[in-house]
């Protein structure tokens, strides 16, 4: 699943809630107490039992002490969590009802002596390394005098670090959500670590978000981090306050068709707005909703909003081109929602919508179409309406890609029926075009600020295998379509073709004369050495015969006992009288 | 009438002892007052107070007459405890 092991600090415990353990040091403090606070309803229970059942997937077993709801009540609580319901059972999690319900009545003082030393034979017999004591105000309220509590406080405290276990106390807070009910404030004096968690409804949105005020010897995050809570259970939410994600000034998301990223320099910029408009069957659904499969192939949480269709027939009509979203909603990375256009006003669609990107800390959104508010009939609030979503998606950094319905020919700003083309970054607009008797679709990117992009008209093409752009042909300023492109584009093929071929020939030919020209050389370098040859040869024989006469001469000399003769100066006869 | 109480204590700490002392006390004031007393010590039962859920001590539990009534702490309250015994033929709630 996700990677739960320890940082490699030995004091900290893995919570087991996505995106908290990294902003609190690496986890809860081990072998200490923390004091989990918050209203009726915040979460504090479930809280306990996802870091229980972290524990559990860890090896380290684990108990829960229940002093307000019975353990029954609390167990079916977690059904929706893929960790709980029945995925708890086998587990070595151990609850005990501790219950003081109402009607319990206090007839004098009490103490944890009891209680205590029936968890510690648990604990040994179970190996524990976790417990939680849930609704422990409840317990305090029974000891009544603060004195008391704060008495079997820090006995349980105590009892907490003798026997090595980490613990997490959950209290209710008063209505600051902050402090413990009256009278309690030595909770929080005496937790190593003290978590808040909050919940409102505001504007009709719930809004949960979670706070750790104090952890003793630890960096830690002071600030809100907002919630959600997923078939995971309690998740800190990431995307709107963005410590983590800083998207590059110009980072780009495909748009689910590698030749329309191309017209469009890379994509979309993330974090802006896209309008795709035209008439029915133009195709607007499958760009929408392959750009929402290559979101979440990338790996970002999408949300798909369909007004008026049910998730089902999207999902159907989607894979008759390609684009499959069961395996995305299945793993959870890809919501698919239905609203009905007629039930609500547009300003509950939005409130909708809000909760929805804060319920799935979604990066993407996908609405199909956008038009459909205007059905009402009031044109005005839709307008609102609609702004007012592109707004929430920018303002929480989505990327957000909506489909309106117009007609086919092609929009000038006045026509349209929102303002909303002013605000949408980049406007395409798709349209069926009439040529030698078909009618094919044609894509036309109308504006893309801060992207250089084509004015050309492309064909988009539909397939089993998906969804792409064709080559443009603009012939005599038309651009060409169907089977025109495709006769215009034969004939293209058919010309390369014969230049290639042309290409080759001529290639051949100019290799053959040189191939000649390298055999000439070949012979008149043979000639050459030859030649070479005899001079040299024609040298050594002038010598050898000159040496041989000079020779010849010297030894006739000797054997007539003269002396060697010396180079006679030129016009002198010899003096010696020899005969020559 | 008949009552029947169960008090389940922690071995003899403290208020565990107070609370039986207490309670037999009130049952010797009041000698005509047919009482089942059954006494748990959890310490040495530990199975015995999960299974009845009773973990926080001591308890004083009336099984009978119902309604059930459930009474936390050292039974230092003498009202409330002659409440719960039927003192007077009157509840005391």
């Amino acid at each position: 699943m996700r990677d739960e092991r320890n940082s490699g600090r030995p004091n900290r415990m893995p919570s087991g809630i996505l995106g908290l353990d990294e902003t609190i040091d690496g986890g809860l403090p081990r072998g200490g107490v923390t004091v989990v606070l918050g209203g009726a309803g915040a979460g504090k229970t479930t809280f306990g039992l996802q870091v229980l059942a972290c524990g559990a997937r860890n090896g380290e077993p684990g108990i829960l002490v229940a002093f307000e709801e019975s353990s029954a009540r609390i167990l079916a609580n977690t059904s929706g969590f893929e960790w709980g319901g029945d995925a708890l059972s086998g587990k070595p999690i151990h609850v005990f009802d501790a219950q003081l319900s109402q009607s319990v009545e206090r007839g004098g003082e009490f103490d944890l002596v009891g209680l205590l030393s029936i968890l510690a034979a648990k604990v040994k017999q179970v190996g524990a390394r976790r417990i939680v004591f849930d609704g422990l105000d409840v317990l305090l309220g029974y000891l009544g005098d603060t004195a008391l509590a704060r008495r079997e406080v820090f006995r349980l405290r105590d009892w907490v670090y003798d026997s090595g276990l980490s613990a997490i106390l959950t209290a209710k807070a008063d209505a600051s959500d902050v402090r413990p009910t009256a009278g309690y404030d030595f909770l929080q004096f005496m937790a190593d670590c003290v978590v808040t968690m909050h919940h409102r409804v505001i504007e009709g949105t719930a809004l949960r978000y979670l706070r750790v005020t104090k952890y003793r010897g630890a960096e830690h995050s002071a600030n809100e981090l907002p919630l959600t809570i997923t078939r995971s259970g309690l998740e800190v939410a990431s995307n709107s306050t963005s410590e983590r994600h800083h998207p590059a000034a110009n980072e780009r998301v495909s748009s689910g068709v590698p030749r329309l990223d191309a017209m469009l320099a890379g994509g979309y910029h993330r974090g802006s707005s896209v309008l795709i408009t035209g008439a029915p069957g133009t195709a607007k659904t499958t760009l929408a909703a392959a750009f929402a499969e290559a979101a979440v192939i990338r790996g970002e949480r999408t949300v798909y909003v369909s007004f008026d269709e049910a998730p089902e027939q999207i999902v159907r009509n989607v894979a008759s081109v390609g684009i499959r979203f069961t395996p995305h909603i299945d793993s959870g990375l890809l919501h698919v929602h239905s609203l009905r256009a007629r039930s609500e006003s547009p300003e509950a669609h939005v409130a909708r919508l809000r909760a929805l990107i804060r319920d799935t800390s979604a990066r993407n959104l996908v609405i199909d179409p956008l038009s459909a508010m205007t059905q009402r009939g009031c044109e005005g609030e839709a307008d609102a309406a609609a702004l007012q979503i592109m707004d929430v998606a920018k303002t929480l950094g989505l990327t957000s890609v909506s489909t309106s319905l117009l007609g086919n020919s092609l929009p000038l700003v006045e026509h349209t029926p929102f303002k909303i083309s002013t605000i949408a970054d980049t406007w395409m607009h798709v349209s069926y075009e009439k040529q030698g008797g078909e009618r094919n679709r044609a894509l036309t990117v109308i504006k893309s600020r801060g992207t250089a992009h084509s004015n050309q008209v492309r064909e988009l093409i539909l397939t089993e295998a998906g969804v792409t752009l064709a080559d443009v042909y603009a012939v005599g300023g038309e651009v060409l379509m169907g089977t025109r492109r495709w006769e215009m584009e034969n004939d293209a093929r058919r010309a390369q073709i014969s230049a290639q071929s042309h290409a080759a020939l001529r290639e051949r030919k100019a290799e053959h004369l040189l191939a000649g020209t390298k055999a000439q050389l070949d012979i008149l370098s043979r000639e050459r050495a030859i030649q070479e040859a005899e001079l040299v040869l024609l040298r050594a024989q002038a010598i050898a015969e000159t040496d041989s006469r000079t020779g010849q001469d010297d030894e006739l000399l000797e054997r007539r006992h003269a002396d060697p003769a010396t180079p006679l100066p030129s016009g002198e006869n010899e003096s010696n009288g020899r005969a020559p | 009438m008949h009552v029947r109480l169960r008090l389940y204590l922690a071995g003899a700490s403290p208020n565990s002892v107070i609370a039986l002392a207490n309670l037999r006390a009130a049952l010797k004031e009041h000698p005509d007052r047919i009482v089942d007393l059954e006494l748990i010590d959890i310490l040495a039962d530990p199975a015995r107070g999960i299974d009845d859920g009773i973990l926080v001590t001591p308890m004083l539990v009336k099984i009978h007459p119902l309604p059930e009534r459930r009474i936390l702490g050292n039974l230092r309250d003498r009202e409330m405890l002659l409440g719960v015994l039927e003192v007077g033929g009157c509840e005391v709630e």
